[in-house]
């Protein structure tokens, strides 16, 4: 019977491209997790540093203490932000910088006191670049930006 | 060939070789399988003409893709491809005779992919037009419920014809109920997320219980109502009230919608099961069919039995017996799958679905911060993934029977035509991540 004989070559070739396909799929998707955990690992670097200062006399001077920059770094006295700050002049919500469109910017929440720029006090968001000095109450920051 | 670019292995170019190669895999699977239906019914003409067609949309649609959307999801296409080339291989085995109607609908669909992968501002114009489409929408809604009919004369009559011409509006319906929501929640973002940048930065208040709120929550459970109520159409009620209550949970990140939510279905479930005739006769099959297995359980009984006879490797295509089975061609072909190309097939049917699903997700993930994309993508693979979790489980009796269609593979052009446009949004919305 070479019907009966054909119809079985052509379900066992059937059922093999159907594991193939399979295959296929699998290669694909795997070699698609391989890239998306390494561009993961990439993305995942340190994006910098705020480098705590403060007033000795005229001078501002490193206390040695650093944070790390996190695309919204939240500033002020309550202890749900990100930098609590022990500092009477502080509003609880003071401050935040904020990565945005490739950019970090400085954005003073309504604090009472206001925020400064060095040395100057800011009313409308910023852009800051490395080396500025942030100032709220005695306390300044300076920012230390990671290499991209 | 040698390109003057550097090349990395996730750029396009590897990509467009991906898939090819599942393209030309699908396509050496359908010719086997024609090839083993055209030795086994000689008398009749030879499925080649549908075949052809297929290449031609398969071929045709690839380099239409390339031309106008270089940078798209690689997968999503030959998947699409791949599955409605098999239901075109099942209708025509099961049903010849509707075989070159759904031949038609696939080179349509084909063509709707490409257009709505291809109009460059779809996206926009979906939200821009949403209140107009919504009322689109319920327009067709309505017209069906006055108007709607069966082409074959009997059963629920949730089409409307044109002469010869029948389309399900509900299919229609849920892109636009998907699209609508998307961009009416995402426009509630910071209302929804309290822990967001928002509330971070204005300090908003949380605004739950508020009308723009609750108004798409009682506009979806109205829809369902409607459906199921006055369509008895239990299987796009469940779809609809699923997603959007998924799409809900996504956008506001909390449990508490999911559970409340899982708690209405269940009551919703019971009250009908009191009520409604057609609730009460899947629920009671769905818990022994054994009791009227030649009669009210009759379909679901053979489809096990289906299921049952394909084994491993199955009787191979058109050895089986699947027509046991009525209206095996539209909700039940997965049965007819199972039996011919057994458990590896419907093993393949599920991982192509879930990869689909999947890789709509991931475009919903890597579009997060702009939440209108990233809730169309999920609701859209959502609708595909719930539908197919619906009717496969269906017909396996592993959930209560729902009359829905399998996304690509079951006959029905309405349904065609409309999933080749929702993956025509997710391929645009898989370009515009990159952008």
């Amino acid at each position: 019977m070479p019907v009966d004989v054909l119809l079985f070559g052509l379900r066992v070739i059937s059922g093999l491209l159907l594991l193939a396909v399979l295959a296929a799929l699998m290669l694909i998707l795997w070699r698609d997790f391989r890239s998306a955990t390494s561009a993961a690992r990439v993305s995942r670097r340190a994006y910098g540093q705020l480098i705590k200062l403060t007033l000795m006399g005229e001078m501002m001077a490193e206390t040695g203490e650093t944070f790390a920059l996190t695309p919204m770094t939240t500033l002020g006295r309550a202890p749900t932000n990100q930098i609590v700050l022990n500092d009477t002049f502080a509003s609880s919500e003071h401050a935040v910088v904020l990565l945005r469109h490739g950019q970090w910017w400085l954005e003073d929440r309504n604090s009472r006191n206001g925020t400064l720029l060095n040395g100057e006090r800011i009313t409308l968001p910023v852009i800051i670049t490395e080396g500025d000095i942030i100032g709220i109450g005695s306390v300044g920051f300076r920012l230390l930006l990671s290499p991209a | 060939m040698a390109l003057p670019v550097i090349v990395t292995p996730d750029e396009p170019a590897a990509g467009r070789r991906q898939e090819r190669g599942l393209l030309l895999l699908a396509g050496a699977f359908l010719l086997v399988n024609f090839a083993a239906l055209a030795l086994l019914r000689p008398e009749q003409t030879a499925p080649w003409l549908h075949l052809l067609v297929w290449i031609l949309c398969a071929g045709g649609g690839s380099l239409a893709l390339e031309r106008f959307l270089p940078e798209r999801d690689p997968l999503l296409f030959p998947l699409v491809m791949f599955l409605s080339g098999w239901g075109l291989v099942l209708i025509d085995r099961l049903a010849p005779g509707f075989a070159d109607r759904q031949t038609l609908w696939l080179a349509l669909g084909t063509a709707a992919l490409v257009v709505t992968a291809a109009v460059p501002h779809i996206l926009r114009l979906l939200r821009t037009y949403r209140y107009t489409l919504l009322v689109v929408g319920l327009v067709l809604l309505i017209s069906t419920i006055l108007l709607g009919r069966n082409p074959s004369g009997f059963g629920p009559e949730l089409w409307l014809g044109i002469g010869d011409v029948f389309f399900q509006p509900s299919e229609a319906l849920k892109i636009i109920l998907v699209a609508f929501l998307a961009s009416y929640l995402s426009e509630q973002y910071p209302a929804l997320r309290p822990d967001d940048v928002h509330r971070a930065l204005f300090s908003e208040r949380h605004l739950w219980l508020s009308p723009r709120i609750l108004g798409p929550i009682l506009l979806m459970w109205g829809v369902c109502v409607v459906v199921l109520v006055w369509q008895r159409d239990l299987g796009t009620a469940v779809l609809f009230f699923a997603v959007f209550l998924l799409l809900l949970y996504i956008a506001s990140g909390q449990t508490l919608i999911l559970v409340s939510g899982g708690v209405l279905i269940v009551a919703a479930a019971a009250v009908a099961y009191r009520l409604f005739d057609v609730v009460q006769l899947r629920i009671d099959i769905w818990l022994n069919p054994w009791l009227d297995p030649d009669g009210r359980a009759f379909q679901i009984v053979q489809s096990l039995m289906a299921f049952g006879s394909g084994g491993i490797f199955g009787q191979g295509v058109g050895q089986g017996a699947p027509d046991f089975i009525p209206v095996v061609h539209s909700d039940f072909a997965l049965a007819a799958l199972a039996e011919e190309w057994g458990l590896l097939g419907v093993v393949v049917v599920i991982v192509c679905v879930a990869t689909l699903v999947m890789r709509g997700l991931r475009i919903a993930v890597s579009t997060q911060e702009r939440p209108y994309y990233a809730l169309l993508a999920a609701g859209l693979s959502l609708l595909i993934g719930i539908q197919s979790l619906l009717i496969m489980g269906g017909v396996l009796k592993l959930v209560p029977l729902t009359g829905v269609t399998l996304p690509f593979m079951s006959y029905g052009g309405s349904s065609l035509l409309m999933s080749c446009v929702l993956v025509g949004l997710l391929l645009r919305l898989s370009a515009g991540v990159r952008a």
